[in-house]
């Protein structure tokens, strides 16, 4: 037996299953559009939420697979370019690799880890539309996405703090 | 905040791969105009819409939350500019009923219907779902195939042209907004009768594009659809016009005034090219 084989954690498909479900949710949520004071934002950023708090110990094989599927149905129902949020996805999940954390993320630690994310998706959106397009993207609705899904982030930690509590495995999805 | 060691197993590295693989090559085919997979959209948008329109059920209160404070704020404004408006039109309405009697004269003699071919039957829909990203403007409509909706059917909000049908499920459809970068439109001056090409480009405004007489075209005329490729009826209220910071002229669209919730889909069938066994062929002799 390596070192390695001791180092590695048990991976939960339960965890990766849900997870890939709420992702999917996001995905058919992030058509909603929301214009108040003459200024209309979708909910673009919000699966992006979904994956920084993707379960710890979440089963790597699962998860892809179901990246990849949410990424897809997310570019069928927005009606954007195929494949973007297929890219993006897995791109965010190999950096940030989100279920590999070993504790809880501090406040700060999330929210620098957010923008991060945010940055790097507005990059790989803004890459593949103009590789379609030949178009600059508009970058107002993306600063506007990402400010509507910044003031949702702790309705979801809240959101996936209650379903750790639901499941009573703290150690599959911590915080 | 600790990190296990960063090494993916073998195929887990395969399966990353793939997935990029795959994605990139989905992109690639989408740039090439060859992307399939529309059972796929229509699937993944009739099974967004309801759930959209849950979701949309706060989303819009917290707007007409915010819509009514606007609102209150301009009441005295509105009122002001309502009356105004009310003495303009009295005194057209008098005008355009002499007008209407005249032309329905003229076509009596003539024998001909200039009449603008508008459909009267509406098909009420709910826009639940709208994607204002960074490369697409559209809409996700809570009606389609089964309450007689089809491609190409125009979409309109009380205030005016919201876009046209692009893709239809059996519950649900996806319209192509007019800021959309992909959205033309033959459009006219309601004014002079001056046709040009509505063109969006992802901007409030969109531009008009292959204008066929400059000087016919003033800012603050009214711009309709022309009907011009048959695809669309003539007469839909589109905007107004005005002009970008380049000189340029631009449509204020009718249908940004107020958000987008309640709309209509005008059943409109488009004139059909004569089929090959219609066709009688000229005689050379």
């Amino acid at each position: 037996m390596s070192f390695r084989d001791v180092k590695t954690p048990t991976r939960s498909l339960p965890a990766a299953l849900i997870a890939g479900v709420f992702l999917i949710l996001a995905g058919a949520f992030s058509i909603v559009s929301i214009n108040v004071l003459g200024k209309s934002a979708s909910l673009g950023f919000l699966p992006l939420i979904v994956l920084v708090l993707w379960p710890r110990r979440a089963n790597e094989m699962a998860s892809i697979i179901l990246i990849f599927l949410a990424g897809l149905f997310t570019d069928w129902a927005v009606g954007g370019v195929v494949g973007q949020s297929t890219l993006i996805f897995t791109i965010v999940w190999i950096f940030f690799r989100p279920e590999m954390r070993e504790e809880p993320y501090a406040f700060l630690s999330l929210f620098i880890i957010w923008v991060l994310i945010s940055l790097l998706a507005a990059a790989l959106i803004s890459a593949a539309g103009w590789f379609v397009y030949r178009v600059t993207p508009d970058i107002m609705a993306l600063i506007l996405q990402f400010s509507v899904a910044t003031v949702m982030l702790p309705c979801f930690l809240l959101l996936r703090r209650w379903i750790a509590q639901l499941y009573g495995n703290g150690d599959e999805w911590g915080r | 905040m600790t990190r296990k060691d960063r090494t993916y197993s073998g195929w887990t590295r395969v399966a990353l791969f793939v997935s990029i693989g795959l994605s990139l090559f989905l992109i690639a085919i989408g740039r090439a105009g060859q992307e399939g997979g529309t059972a796929g959209r229509v699937m993944a948008q009739e099974s967004a819409a309801p759930l959209a329109a849950l979701v949309s059920i706060p989303v819009q209160s917290v707007e007409n939350y915010f819509q009514k404070l606007a609102d209150r704020r301009a009441v005295y404004e509105d009122n002001l500019d309502l009356k105004a408006e009310i003495a303009v039109l009295r005194e057209r309405q008098g005008r355009y009923e002499n007008l209407a009697m005249k032309v329905a004269r003229y076509e009596a003699i003539l024998g001909v219907d200039t009449e603008t071919d508008i459909p009267l039957r509406k098909i009420a829909a709910r826009a639940v779902g709208e994607s204002d990203g960074p490369f697409v403007r559209s809409l996700l409509i809570n009606v389609g195939r089964n309450d007689g909706v089809v491609i190409g059917n125009p979409v309109m909000s009380t205030d005016g042209m919201v876009g046209h049908i692009i893709n239809v499920g059996a519950h649900s459809a996806r319209v192509l907004r007019l800021s959309d970068l992909n959205s033309r439109i033959p459009v006219a001056s309601a004014r002079t009768g001056a046709t040009a090409i509505l063109a969006g480009d992802n901007t409030i405004n969109p531009k008009l594009s292959f204008i066929s007489q400059r000087l016919d075209w003033k800012l603050g005329d009214h711009v309709i659809s022309s009907g011009d490729d048959g695809s669309l009826p003539r007469g839909l209220a589109v905007g107004i016009v005005i002009q970008d910071e380049n000189g340029g002229l631009r449509v204020s669209l009718d249908s940004r005034k107020n958000p987008i919730d309640w709309l209509w889909v005008s059943p409109f069938i488009p004139v059909a090219p004569p089929l090959d066994e219609d066709v009688v062929e000229a005689d050379p002799s």
